[in-house]
This record gives structure tokens, sequence and C-alpha cells, in this order.
């Protein structure tokens, strides 16, 4: 491919229009998802107790499980980092057609989201399984494959600052954010593949009332259009910083 | 309390410390990122300032 036709990402572009009403939609999604959470969605029932009561209008026979408000920005992170995955994986892939660096500092960036959102995804996922199961980890089919694309995700970081020559770092760094994606179907179709699996399963006919699942998408757009002005203010950072270094090295040249 | 409403809220305050946790550690990671983005691109517009300057005084000298 002629780089006369092929067209950069560039700092500056279309992208950075939407970023300031991404980040109000955001902000203000965010907001509602997690109000709704907590004011409008009706919690979750756990054990049945020795008897019912009348709470509002509803009778109630079960232990309300608070814990499970995680879940309403549990799920939307750990939506956003396979996102951000997907288009490191096709940033990944461009670079390995065109060999154009451009695209390997999109996919690095893209997969410094992910690790952003897959540790986002950890950290309230290790809150609601220490006070539902009682324990900080379980090797549970669903945590397993998701630490495992955790790790992948922390070796392509590793892997980029122990290879010096930046042909060869992009090459071998595109191919591990290849793979990392390659476990994102694997993560999410793990419960279903699994039966056996304690993880609940929510996205089915039955696994969420309307407003559960109104306010998970909420939130989830929240998450994505927050994850995106990350991504375009990390963005023009680092072209901002390549542009000085090279800068640099062209007055140095001339002295 | 009612025993059947105790048991029904049962899991409420113990779960709290949890929820706030996962909130509050969610948020604070997002703006940790935040800021490491914002130091970053004020470290490049002060070195780009410099080279500016660099520049000027190059072509000072040139003339």
């Amino acid at each position: 491919m002629s780089s006369k036709t092929l067209k950069l990402p560039e700092a500056g572009q279309w992208p950075d229009k939407l970023v300031a009403p991404a980040l109000i939609a955001g902000a203000v999604l965010s907001t509602i998802g997690f109000l709704m959470a907590f004011f409008y969605v009706a919690p979750v029932g756990g054990a049945t107790v020795n008897g019912a009561e009348l709470i509002g209008d509803v009778m109630v026979s079960q232990k309300m499980l608070l814990s499970q408000k995680i879940f309403y920005f549990h799920m939307p992170v750990a939506i956003t980092s396979f996102i951000a995955l997907g288009f490191g994986c096709y940033y990944a892939v461009r670079f390995l057609m065109t060999k154009n660096q451009r695209f390997d500092t999109c996919s690095r960036l893209c997969l410094e989201i992910a690790l952003l959102f897959v540790v986002l995804t950890m950290i309230t996922g290790e809150m609601w399984t220490r006070f539902e199961w009682g324990v900080w980890w379980s090797w549970e089919p669903r945590l397993t494959t998701y630490l495992i694309l955790m790790l992948i995700v922390i070796a392509y970081f590793v892997l980029r600052s122990s290879v010096d020559e930046p042909e060869r770092r992009a090459t071998f760094a595109a191919v591990v954010a290849i793979i990392a994606t390659i476990d994102v179907p694997i993560c999410f179709m793990i419960t279903r593949l699994i039966p056996s699996s304690i993880h609940p399963v929510v996205l089915r006919e039955g696994g969420m009332s309307p407003e559960m699942g109104m306010c998970v998408g909420l939130c989830a757009l929240g998450m994505m259009l927050i994850g995106f002005v990350l991504y375009r203010a990390r963005f023009g950072q680092v072209r901002l910083t390549q542009r000085v270094d090279a800068l640099k090295e062209t007055l140095d040249d001339e002295r | 309390m009612n025993p059947i409403l105790a048991d029904i809220y049962s899991t409420i305050l113990p779960s709290a410390p949890y929820i706030i946790a996962a909130y509050a550690l969610l948020w604070i990671a997002l703006l940790v990122y935040v800021l490491m983005i914002y130091r970053g691109t004020k470290k490049a517009t002060a070195q780009l300032m410099l080279l500016e300057e660099a520049v000027a005084d190059q072509q000072k000298k040139a003339e």
C-alpha cells in the first residue's frame, strides 16, 4: 500500500470533535446509571428467609442482595475492555499489513485502555467475590479465562519494553494483541461452554429484568464513551510527545 | 426489628464496604489515568516551548 493513499490516524482529526460531547454524555449516562442502580432497580433476592414481609407493595421472602449493585458497573467495564481489545487487534492487523508505526501506536494505546478496564473489572469483581463467595479468588472458569486475558495484556507491555528495535517490537506486540483478542470470545462464552460454572450468566433470556437491562445499558454506554475519551486524550498526548521527540532529533542533526 | 425483616436486610450492611470500595476504586483508577495523561501533556507542551525557544535562538545566530 502506498503512503499517499494510506490515511493515518492523527490527533485533531474528526474523532477529536466528538470528545467533548462524548465526555459530557459519558459522565451523564454513568451518573444516571449509578443513581438508577441504587434508587430505581429493585434489589435482587438471595437465600429464602423463614417467612415473608410486605416491603413497599411487594411481598419479600428472600434476603436482599445489595452486593449485586456492583454488577451495574462490573459488566460495563468488562464490555469496554473487550471493545478496546477489539480495536487494539484491528490496529495490530493494520500495522502488520502496512508496517506503519502509527498503527502500532494506536494498537498500544487501545491495549493500555483495555488494561485499565480489565483492572477495573478485576477490582469490581473481586469486591463482589469476596463478599458473596467469601474468598478473594476462585479458580472458576470465567475468572480464570479473564485472569489469562489480563496476563496476556500485561505480557504485551513487558514484551514491548524488552525489545529495542521499533519494527520488531511492533510486530511481536501486534501478534500478542491478536492473541489477547482471541481470548475475548472465550472469556465471554465460557459460562455457556462450561455449564457447571458458578459465575452468574445474565445475558440470556430471563437473566435480567428490563429495568436491570436498561441500567446496565446506560452504564455500558457511559463507560464506552469514557473509554473513547480516554483513548483520544492519550492519543493526543502521545502524538504530541512523538512530535516533540522528532523535532528534537531534527534540531540535534542540524547542530 | 421484626426477625423476618432483620433476616431480609441482614446482608445489606455487611456488603456496604465492598460496594463502596468497588465504586471508589473504579473512579480513583480512572482519575489516576486522567492525571497521568494531563501530566504527560503538560510535560510535552513545556518541551515544545523550550524547542521553540531553541529554534528561535538558532535562527538569530544564523542571521
